[in-house]
């Protein structure tokens, strides 16, 4: 459960005039003016289809990019301006990342895959695995803990996944088309535990291009050429 | 921009401890065995020729100093050599005594060959001498070669002046004789000579070891020689032996100095650690390369790696990881690789060399700076082998190592 008393600010993610320009030649104006803020525990869908500067977005909102203008608040904190060191730092303790490709590491049991996500937060290992087992729960694959990724199947690789992305109770959840890889059942059942993971309080962002899986999103923000279209809350 | 606003926050680190990266950086090993024995083997085919190549010519020439030490390196070979003269040059009959007269001299002992064979027995008359000289000795010969008899006991005062013989070790050898026990008599030069001592092998003076040794006085009074010593061994304080050496000619022969050789018994055995230096720094040399071809295996699996795992890297850098914490990861691996190698390749050099060296009978010998330089070496080869890997996987942008296409 996230305790929100912990959380500095209202606002688990704010973007305030967020550009990004690559130099390129030809020069490509990704992202212009882009202004948000997301509350601590709040389900937003990005949609946008492809060109539309979702991936770009999503790179700058988990600061593994850095905008050409406008800030970031994450938890209230600005990272705009910090060193690379210090953003890795945020992404360790305040970010969990969820991939569409789920990135899980082979050779490494479903429970370490999810301990690596605590791997560079200074955790010891013993309360790692505890924290990790645990999680494993919420996402209910206790019974796979000790299984590699080649044992499991796509639905269960995205839910270790999704216990990776949450066992370091991150300020938000990004999750960059998280069932692109997975068939219609297990994309239901994975919305289902996005759902359940957000009423028990996280903050989950989707990104995706598909409507009927924003569906679940009660905000859902709609990018189109760079630029925010549209911002609506059910 | 609102920067005020990160001040009243504690600062956000990424961390890592010794043990993880070690954890993180064995990883890829684990995964990936194979591949990994591969590159380990490289490394440690080099190692291992590098110690087995210098433990092995530490242990030859270990033997070869421990002869020469106890053999000495003061030990003068005197013989006529060729002169300006038309006719064959010879020592003088008294060379012996004006030899002894020169200070730094302790010894010194003449040879004379004699012409004629030695036989078991005196039916064998065609000329099949089986490459044995009968030499006449001075009774000091053995102790100036620092000899050693196998069996009986060599000339003296007494057994000088009969018909009694000391055989070579390789004479004996020839002519089946194994030791003085019983009547042993051999055919020599047309007389019966009895046998009453085999030398060990003389380093120092191997042409002895072919020979059938008498006494002067025997050699006189049975064989009728009356030629002067052909080959006069000299000791000399050895801290001297190099002005002996020089004055030897002129006090040999002072009227035709140029006629009188003079050798260093030793320099045979010097030669042959010399001989073994130069083959020893071509091997070191050969090892060298198969280390260096074994760096550049492990750097080129390492630059694979990076670029099959963009997506581990990208992923590592999503959870938090720094650049340093990449580029530690991809050392720690490159290291972990070549610390393997270097301490398989360590002890299969000092198995070959253990067992080499006791088959050959020598003392093992394998120095602590081969065994301290070979792992230092792997360490080495690991940071040189990993550097450009590790500094390309942590300076790759996140973003870029998160693609997927």
């Amino acid at each position: 459960m996230i305790n929100l008393e912990n959380r500095s600010s209202q606002f688990a993610l704010q973007l305030k005039e967020i550009s990004k320009i690559y130099p390129g030649p030809p020069i490509v104006q990704a992202l212009s003016d882009i202004s948000m803020s997301v509350n601590h525990g709040e389900l937003l869908g990005i949609i946008g289809s492809s060109g539309s500067g979702k991936t770009t977005l999503l790179h700058i909102m988990g600061t593994l990019s850095v905008p050409s203008s406008g800030s970031i608040l994450i938890d209230g904190r600005n990272v705009v301006g910090m060193s690379d060191k210090q953003l890795s730092g945020v992404r360790s303790q305040q970010i969990g990342f969820v991939f569409q490709e789920f990135f899980l590491l082979p050779g490494f049991s479903a429970l370490e895959n999810v301990a690596n996500g605590l791997l560079y937060s200074g955790i010891p290992l013993d309360e790692r695995r505890e924290r990790s087992f645990e999680m494993l729960g919420r996402v209910a694959l206790e019974h796979r803990a000790n299984h590699l990724p080649n044992e499991l199947s796509g639905g269960e690789q995205q839910r270790v996944a999704v216990a990776r992305a949450l066992v370091h109770n991150p300020s938000f959840v990004l999750a960059d088309e998280p069932t692109g890889n997975l068939d219609s059942e297990n994309t239901a059942s994975l919305m289902e535990l996005f759902t359940k993971l957000n009423e028990d309080g996280t903050t989950v962002i989707l990104i995706t291009h598909d409507l009927e899986v924003a569906e679940s999103a009660r905000r859902k923000i709609t990018l189109r050429d760079g630029r925010v279209y549209s911002d609506l809350s059910r | 921009m609102d920067h005020s606003t990160s001040d009243k926050f504690t600062e956000l680190h990424s961390k890592m401890n010794l043990r993880d990266i070690f954890s993180v950086g064995s990883s890829g090993l684990r995964t990936r065995r194979v591949r990994a024995a591969l590159s380990v083997t490289g490394i440690t085919i080099g190692i291992a020729a590098l110690v087995g190549i210098l433990g092995l010519s530490q242990s030859g020439s270990a033997d070869l100093l421990k002869d020469l030490d106890a053999l000495g390196t003061n030990l003068l070979t005197v013989q006529a050599g060729d002169g300006f003269r038309s006719q064959e040059a010879t020592l003088s009959l008294d060379a012996t005594a004006m030899i002894d007269r020169i200070g730094p001299v302790y010894q010194v002992s003449a040879t004379t060959k004699i012409t004629g064979g030695v036989f078991l027995n005196d039916l064998i008359q065609d000329g099949r001498t089986k490459g044995i000289t009968i030499v006449a000795a001075d009774l000091n010969l053995l102790s100036a070669q620092r000899g050693s008899l196998k069996s009986g006991k060599f000339l003296d005062e007494m057994t000088s002046q009969f018909p009694f013989v000391v055989l070579g070790s390789v004479a004996a050898e020839r002519l089946g004789i194994r030791n003085t026990s019983g009547d042993q008599k051999v055919w020599l030069k047309e007389k019966w000579f009895m046998v009453i001592g085999i030398m060990e092998p003389l380093p120092l003076a191997a042409d002895l070891d072919r020979s059938a040794i008498i006494g002067y006085p025997a050699a006189d009074k049975f064989l009728g020689l009356d030629e002067p010593p052909e080959v006069i061994y000299v000791r000399a304080y050895p801290e001297h032996i190099y002005d002996v050496r020089s004055v030897m000619p002129a006090t040999v022969n002072p009227e035709n100095p140029e006629e009188v050789q003079v050798g260093r018994a030793s320099d045979v055995l010097e030669a042959r650690i010399a001989a073994s230096d130069t083959f020893l720094n071509l091997f070191v040399g050969l090892g060298a390369v198969a280390l260096l071809v074994g760096t550049i295996g492990i750097a080129n699996v390492m630059v694979i790696a990076v670029i099959e795992r963009r997506n581990e890297i990208g992923l590592r850098r999503a959870l938090g990881a720094t650049k340093f914490h990449i580029a530690s990861q991809f050392l720690t691996e490159s290291l972990l690789l070549s610390v393997l190698g270097g301490i398989t390749g360590v002890a299969v050099g000092m198995s070959v060399t253990a067992t080499y060296a006791i088959s050959q009978d020598w003392s093992i010998v394998i120095p602590v700076y081969v065994v301290v330089g070979g792992i230092l070496c792997s360490i080495l080869i690991g940071g040189i082998a990993g550097f450009y890997p590790a500094m390309r996987a942590a300076n790759m942008s996140p973003t870029e190592a998160l693609r997927t296409k």
